[in-house]
Protein backbone atom coordinates (compact mmCIF):
# COMPACT_ATOMS: atom_id res chain seq x y z
CA UNK A 1 0.00 0.00 0.00
CA UNK A 2 1.22 3.39 -0.87
CA UNK A 3 2.60 5.57 1.90
CA UNK A 4 0.59 8.87 2.41
CA UNK A 5 2.87 11.48 1.54
CA UNK A 6 2.97 14.48 3.57
CA UNK A 7 3.53 17.83 2.33
CA UNK A 8 6.95 19.33 3.75
CA UNK A 9 8.66 22.29 3.66
CA UNK A 10 11.48 22.54 1.04
CA UNK A 11 14.79 24.00 1.45
CA UNK A 12 14.86 26.18 -1.55
CA UNK A 13 17.86 27.87 -0.29
CA UNK A 14 20.75 26.14 1.89
CA UNK A 15 21.94 29.65 3.22
CA UNK A 16 18.46 30.98 3.88
CA UNK A 17 18.06 31.70 7.40
CA UNK A 18 22.09 30.96 8.47
CA UNK A 19 22.42 34.93 8.70
CA UNK A 20 19.92 34.95 11.52
CA UNK A 21 20.64 31.74 13.47
CA UNK A 22 24.52 33.07 13.86
CA UNK A 23 23.10 36.68 14.84
CA UNK A 24 20.67 35.15 17.10
CA UNK A 25 23.06 32.89 18.37
CA UNK A 26 25.78 35.63 19.09
CA UNK A 27 23.45 37.69 20.51
CA UNK A 28 22.28 35.24 22.82
CA UNK A 29 25.58 35.96 24.57
CA UNK A 30 26.07 39.39 24.83
CA UNK A 31 24.50 42.72 23.00
CA UNK A 32 26.77 43.69 20.29
CA UNK A 33 26.57 46.27 17.38
CA UNK A 34 26.90 45.63 13.49
CA UNK A 35 30.08 45.79 13.04
CA UNK A 36 31.03 43.31 16.78
CA UNK A 37 28.74 41.18 14.87
CA UNK A 38 30.50 40.80 11.80
CA UNK A 39 33.68 40.62 13.32
CA UNK A 40 32.20 37.94 15.91
CA UNK A 41 30.91 35.49 12.67
CA UNK A 42 34.02 35.54 11.04
CA UNK A 43 35.99 34.61 14.13
CA UNK A 44 33.48 32.24 15.61
CA UNK A 45 33.26 30.02 12.27
CA UNK A 46 36.55 30.54 11.37
CA UNK A 47 36.23 32.68 8.69
CA UNK A 48 34.09 29.76 6.97
CA UNK A 49 30.75 31.38 6.87
CA UNK A 50 31.47 35.50 5.47
CA UNK A 51 28.29 37.25 5.46
CA UNK A 52 28.34 40.18 3.60
CA UNK A 53 29.24 42.78 5.82
CA UNK A 54 26.42 45.74 5.31
CA UNK A 55 23.94 42.89 4.48
CA UNK A 56 23.95 42.02 8.16
CA UNK A 57 21.75 45.42 9.19
CA UNK A 58 18.64 44.40 7.11
CA UNK A 59 18.36 40.88 8.98
CA UNK A 60 19.03 42.92 12.33
CA UNK A 61 15.96 45.38 11.25
CA UNK A 62 13.37 42.33 10.52
CA UNK A 63 14.51 40.28 13.15
CA UNK A 64 13.76 43.48 15.78
CA UNK A 65 10.43 44.25 13.56
CA UNK A 66 9.43 40.63 13.87
CA UNK A 67 10.11 41.25 17.98
CA UNK A 68 12.88 38.39 18.11
CA UNK A 69 15.38 41.67 18.64
CA UNK A 70 15.42 45.14 20.76
CA UNK A 71 17.89 47.64 20.18
CA UNK A 72 19.02 50.35 22.26
CA UNK A 73 21.40 53.40 21.13
CA UNK A 74 24.19 54.00 23.06
CA UNK A 75 27.28 56.80 22.63
CA UNK A 76 30.44 54.76 23.37
CA UNK A 77 33.72 57.21 23.05
CA UNK A 78 32.05 59.93 21.02
CA UNK A 79 30.13 57.20 18.44
CA UNK A 80 27.06 56.47 18.24
CA UNK A 81 26.41 53.06 18.72
CA UNK A 82 23.06 50.80 18.16
CA UNK A 83 22.92 47.81 20.11
CA UNK A 84 21.36 44.45 19.81
CA UNK A 85 20.19 42.03 22.19
CA UNK A 86 17.80 39.00 22.17
CA UNK A 87 14.24 38.92 23.64
CA UNK A 88 12.34 36.05 25.06
CA UNK A 89 10.96 35.84 21.48
CA UNK A 90 13.94 35.79 19.79
CA UNK A 91 15.24 32.64 22.38
CA UNK A 92 12.22 30.68 20.97
CA UNK A 93 12.70 31.31 17.13
CA UNK A 94 16.93 30.41 18.02
CA UNK A 95 15.53 27.67 19.62
CA UNK A 96 13.15 26.60 16.79
CA UNK A 97 15.80 27.53 14.02
CA UNK A 98 18.51 25.68 15.78
CA UNK A 99 16.66 22.34 15.96
CA UNK A 100 15.80 22.70 12.14
CA UNK A 101 19.62 23.23 11.06
CA UNK A 102 20.93 20.68 13.36
CA UNK A 103 18.62 18.37 11.79
CA UNK A 104 19.28 19.44 8.49
CA UNK A 105 22.83 19.04 8.52
CA UNK A 106 22.61 15.72 10.46
CA UNK A 107 20.58 14.58 7.45
CA UNK A 108 23.45 15.90 5.12
CA UNK A 109 26.17 14.12 7.24
CA UNK A 110 24.60 11.08 6.84
CA UNK A 111 24.10 11.57 3.14
CA UNK A 112 27.84 12.23 2.69
CA UNK A 113 28.90 9.40 5.11
CA UNK A 114 26.62 6.82 2.61
CA UNK A 115 23.94 5.88 4.90
CA UNK A 116 20.74 6.96 4.93
CA UNK A 117 18.60 9.60 7.23
CA UNK A 118 17.85 8.58 10.28
CA UNK A 119 20.61 5.45 10.75
CA UNK A 120 22.74 5.05 13.22
CA UNK A 121 26.24 6.33 12.58
CA UNK A 122 29.06 5.28 14.85
CA UNK B 1 27.29 62.89 3.86
CA UNK B 2 29.04 60.71 1.08
CA UNK B 3 27.76 60.09 -1.98
CA UNK B 4 27.14 56.48 -1.74
CA UNK B 5 24.45 57.50 1.26
CA UNK B 6 22.98 59.57 -0.34
CA UNK B 7 22.08 57.60 -3.16
CA UNK B 8 21.48 54.67 -1.02
CA UNK B 9 19.06 57.01 0.98
CA UNK B 10 17.52 58.22 -2.13
CA UNK B 11 17.24 54.57 -3.91
CA UNK B 12 15.34 52.72 -0.56
CA UNK B 13 12.69 55.65 0.38
CA UNK B 14 12.09 55.72 -3.51
CA UNK B 15 11.67 51.68 -3.35
CA UNK B 16 9.24 52.80 -0.21
CA UNK B 17 11.23 51.66 2.44
CA UNK B 18 10.37 53.50 5.83
CA UNK B 19 12.27 56.45 6.70
CA UNK B 20 13.57 55.36 9.98
CA UNK B 21 14.87 51.94 9.50
CA UNK B 22 16.42 54.12 6.06
CA UNK B 23 18.00 56.70 8.46
CA UNK B 24 19.17 53.83 11.27
CA UNK B 25 20.82 51.74 7.99
CA UNK B 26 22.67 54.69 6.98
CA UNK B 27 23.98 55.40 10.83
CA UNK B 28 24.89 51.96 11.26
CA UNK B 29 26.65 51.90 7.48
CA UNK B 30 28.35 54.81 8.20
CA UNK B 31 29.55 53.74 11.61
CA UNK B 32 30.53 50.73 10.22
CA UNK B 33 32.50 52.49 7.37
CA UNK B 34 34.54 54.70 10.11
CA UNK B 35 35.47 50.99 11.76
CA UNK B 36 36.54 49.38 8.72
CA UNK B 37 38.77 52.50 7.88
CA UNK B 38 40.56 52.62 11.20
CA UNK B 39 41.07 48.49 10.82
CA UNK B 40 42.31 49.01 7.52
CA UNK B 41 44.35 52.09 8.86
CA UNK B 42 46.06 49.64 11.61
CA UNK B 43 46.95 47.30 8.94
CA UNK B 44 48.92 49.94 7.74
CA UNK B 45 47.19 51.32 4.38
CA UNK B 46 47.10 55.34 3.83
CA UNK B 47 44.02 56.75 4.90
CA UNK B 48 42.50 56.90 1.31
CA UNK B 49 43.29 53.48 0.14
CA UNK B 50 41.98 52.64 3.83
CA UNK B 51 38.50 54.31 2.80
CA UNK B 52 37.79 52.66 -0.24
CA UNK B 53 39.29 49.05 0.45
CA UNK B 54 36.54 49.70 3.76
CA UNK B 55 33.75 50.57 1.42
CA UNK B 56 34.57 47.06 -0.71
CA UNK B 57 34.11 45.48 2.26
CA UNK B 58 30.97 46.72 3.15
CA UNK B 59 29.14 45.99 -0.27
CA UNK B 60 27.97 47.66 -3.32
CA UNK B 61 25.17 50.31 -3.55
CA UNK B 62 23.29 47.86 -5.77
CA UNK B 63 23.72 45.24 -2.75
CA UNK B 64 23.36 46.93 -0.31
CA UNK B 65 19.84 48.83 -1.43
CA UNK B 66 18.87 45.29 -2.65
CA UNK B 67 19.09 43.91 0.34
CA UNK B 68 16.80 46.00 2.24
CA UNK B 69 14.37 46.16 -0.36
CA UNK B 70 13.74 42.43 -0.28
CA UNK B 71 12.78 43.16 2.69
CA UNK B 72 8.61 43.85 2.58
CA UNK B 73 8.28 44.14 6.37
CA UNK B 74 10.40 47.10 6.15
CA UNK B 75 8.55 48.87 3.49
CA UNK B 76 6.44 51.57 4.39
CA UNK B 77 4.58 51.17 0.96
CA UNK B 78 4.85 50.19 -2.31
CA UNK B 79 8.13 51.92 -4.56
CA UNK B 80 7.34 55.31 -5.12
CA UNK B 81 6.41 54.55 -8.92
CA UNK B 82 4.40 52.38 -8.68
CA UNK B 83 0.79 52.02 -9.38
CA UNK B 84 -0.50 50.73 -6.07
CA UNK B 85 1.91 53.10 -4.19
CA UNK B 86 -0.29 56.15 -6.12
CA UNK B 87 -3.51 54.81 -5.20
CA UNK B 88 -2.89 54.20 -1.54
CA UNK B 89 -1.39 57.92 -1.55
CA UNK B 90 -4.34 59.75 -3.33
CA UNK B 91 -7.26 57.27 -1.08
CA UNK B 92 -4.74 58.06 1.63
CA UNK B 93 -5.26 61.96 1.12
CA UNK B 94 -8.92 61.61 0.69
CA UNK B 95 -9.58 59.10 3.71
CA UNK B 96 -7.44 62.16 5.93
CA UNK B 97 -10.03 64.32 4.61
CA UNK B 98 -13.31 62.35 5.56
CA UNK B 99 -11.85 61.32 8.95
CA UNK B 100 -10.86 64.42 9.89
CA UNK B 101 -14.81 65.63 9.69
CA UNK B 102 -16.14 62.79 11.14
CA UNK B 103 -13.94 63.91 14.06
CA UNK B 104 -15.33 67.08 14.44
CA UNK B 105 -18.61 66.04 13.71
CA UNK B 106 -18.16 63.19 16.62
CA UNK B 107 -16.31 65.66 18.44
CA UNK B 108 -18.73 68.42 18.02
CA UNK B 109 -22.02 66.35 18.99
CA UNK B 110 -20.59 65.13 22.17
CA UNK B 111 -19.61 68.89 23.25
CA UNK B 112 -23.74 70.14 22.46
CA UNK B 113 -25.13 67.33 24.11
CA UNK B 114 -23.16 66.22 26.74
CA UNK B 115 -22.64 67.18 30.02
CA UNK B 116 -21.02 70.14 28.36
CA UNK B 117 -24.09 71.31 27.24
CA UNK B 118 -25.77 73.16 29.92
CA UNK B 119 -22.23 75.36 30.79
CA UNK B 120 -22.49 76.79 26.89
CA UNK B 121 -26.21 77.36 27.02
CA UNK B 122 -25.35 79.61 30.24
CA UNK B 123 -21.93 81.42 29.15
CA UNK B 124 -23.18 81.77 25.33
CA UNK B 125 -19.94 84.07 25.12
CA UNK B 126 -17.70 80.70 25.31
CA UNK B 127 -20.62 78.89 23.07
CA UNK B 128 -19.78 81.77 20.04
CA UNK B 129 -16.61 81.40 20.74
CA UNK B 130 -16.13 77.86 20.37
CA UNK B 131 -18.19 77.32 16.70
CA UNK B 132 -16.16 80.54 15.88
CA UNK B 133 -13.17 78.51 16.10
CA UNK B 134 -15.43 75.18 14.88
CA UNK B 135 -15.97 77.48 11.07
CA UNK B 136 -12.29 78.67 11.05
CA UNK B 137 -11.23 74.73 11.83
CA UNK B 138 -12.75 74.23 8.01
CA UNK B 139 -10.22 76.66 6.49
CA UNK B 140 -7.30 75.53 8.71
CA UNK B 141 -7.90 71.76 8.93
CA UNK B 142 -7.46 71.26 5.04
CA UNK B 143 -4.63 72.83 4.78
CA UNK B 144 -2.61 71.40 7.73
CA UNK B 145 -4.07 67.74 6.26
CA UNK B 146 -2.87 68.43 2.53
CA UNK B 147 0.77 69.88 4.15
CA UNK B 148 1.16 67.06 6.61
CA UNK B 149 0.39 64.11 3.96
CA UNK B 150 2.65 66.60 1.27
CA UNK B 151 5.47 66.34 4.38
CA UNK B 152 5.01 62.81 4.41
CA UNK B 153 5.17 62.09 0.35
CA UNK B 154 8.00 64.18 0.01
CA UNK B 155 10.09 62.29 2.58
CA UNK B 156 8.72 59.01 0.82
CA UNK B 157 9.99 60.35 -2.55
CA UNK B 158 6.63 59.62 -4.18
CA UNK B 159 7.00 60.70 -7.93
CA UNK B 160 4.15 60.13 -9.62
CA UNK B 161 2.67 63.68 -9.25
CA UNK B 162 -0.88 62.95 -10.18
CA UNK B 163 -1.88 61.03 -6.53
CA UNK B 164 -0.44 64.47 -5.37
CA UNK B 165 -2.52 66.71 -7.17
CA UNK B 166 -5.71 64.86 -7.23
CA UNK B 167 -5.00 64.36 -3.59
CA UNK B 168 -4.91 68.15 -3.11
CA UNK B 169 -8.06 68.60 -5.03
CA UNK B 170 -10.07 66.42 -3.00
CA UNK B 171 -8.87 67.80 0.46
CA UNK B 172 -9.81 71.42 -1.27
CA UNK B 173 -12.92 70.35 -2.18
CA UNK B 174 -13.41 68.78 1.07
CA UNK B 175 -12.88 71.83 2.46
CA UNK B 176 -14.56 74.15 0.57
CA UNK B 177 -17.78 72.77 0.60
CA UNK B 178 -18.00 71.44 4.10
CA UNK B 179 -21.11 73.10 5.97
CA UNK B 180 -21.32 72.65 9.48
CA UNK B 181 -24.70 73.02 10.56
CA UNK B 182 -24.79 73.75 13.91
CA UNK B 183 -27.83 73.48 16.77
CA UNK B 184 -26.55 74.30 20.16
CA UNK B 185 -28.82 74.04 23.19
CA UNK B 186 -30.79 77.10 23.65
CA UNK B 187 -32.40 75.88 27.72
CA UNK B 188 -30.00 73.92 30.00
CA UNK B 189 -31.27 70.49 29.91
CA UNK B 190 -31.63 70.24 26.30
CA UNK B 191 -29.27 68.78 23.66
CA UNK B 192 -27.73 70.54 20.47
CA UNK B 193 -26.48 68.72 17.22
CA UNK B 194 -23.63 69.26 14.77
CA UNK B 195 -23.45 67.88 11.48
CA UNK B 196 -21.29 68.59 8.25
CA UNK B 197 -22.28 68.70 5.28
CA UNK B 198 -20.07 68.10 1.85
CA UNK B 199 -22.36 70.18 -0.55
CA UNK B 200 -22.09 73.56 -1.48
CA UNK B 201 -25.92 75.42 -1.35
CA UNK B 202 -26.49 76.79 -4.99
CA UNK B 203 -25.85 80.45 -3.69
CA UNK B 204 -22.95 79.60 -1.98
CA UNK B 205 -21.42 78.03 -5.23
CA UNK B 206 -19.27 80.75 -6.56
CA UNK B 207 -17.86 81.26 -2.78
CA UNK B 208 -16.93 77.72 -2.62
CA UNK B 209 -15.26 77.66 -5.75
CA UNK B 210 -13.14 80.18 -4.94
CA UNK B 211 -12.41 78.66 -1.27
CA UNK B 212 -11.73 75.50 -3.07
CA UNK B 213 -9.16 77.37 -5.83
CA UNK B 214 -7.20 79.00 -3.07
CA UNK B 215 -7.35 75.47 -0.78
CA UNK B 216 -5.83 73.75 -4.00
CA UNK B 217 -2.91 75.98 -4.40
CA UNK B 218 -2.03 76.82 -0.91
CA UNK B 219 -1.93 72.53 -0.65
CA UNK B 220 -0.68 71.72 -3.94
CA UNK B 221 1.89 74.50 -4.33
CA UNK B 222 4.51 73.64 -1.99
CA UNK B 223 4.92 69.96 -3.12
CA UNK B 224 4.83 71.53 -6.70
CA UNK B 225 8.00 73.86 -5.39
CA UNK B 226 9.66 70.69 -4.09
CA UNK B 227 9.54 68.75 -7.35
CA UNK B 228 10.49 71.57 -9.08
CA UNK B 229 13.76 72.40 -6.74
CA UNK B 230 14.90 68.73 -6.86
CA UNK B 231 14.29 67.76 -10.34
CA UNK B 232 18.00 67.30 -11.94
CA UNK B 233 18.96 70.35 -14.28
Amino acid sequence: MAQAMTPRETNPNFMNGVPELLILRLLEDAEMYGYEIVQAIRERTDAVIMVGEGVVYPVLHALERAGALRSRRKTVSGRSRIYYSVTMRGSRRLADLAAEWTSLAGAIQKTLAGGRYGDVVA
Amino acid sequence: MATWLRELRERLLQAGVAPRHVRRYLTELREHWTDLTAEEERAGRKPAEAEALALARLGKVDDLARTMMERPELRLVDGAGSMGSARRWSGAWAGSGVECGAADSVVGRHVVSGRFADALCSAPWVRDRLFRRGQGALLHRPLLTGWGMILLAARQRVQAVWPVILGSLVVALLGATGNVDVRPPSIPGDSGDVGIQFYPLLSQLPDSAGRALLLFVLVALPYLVWRWRSSPA
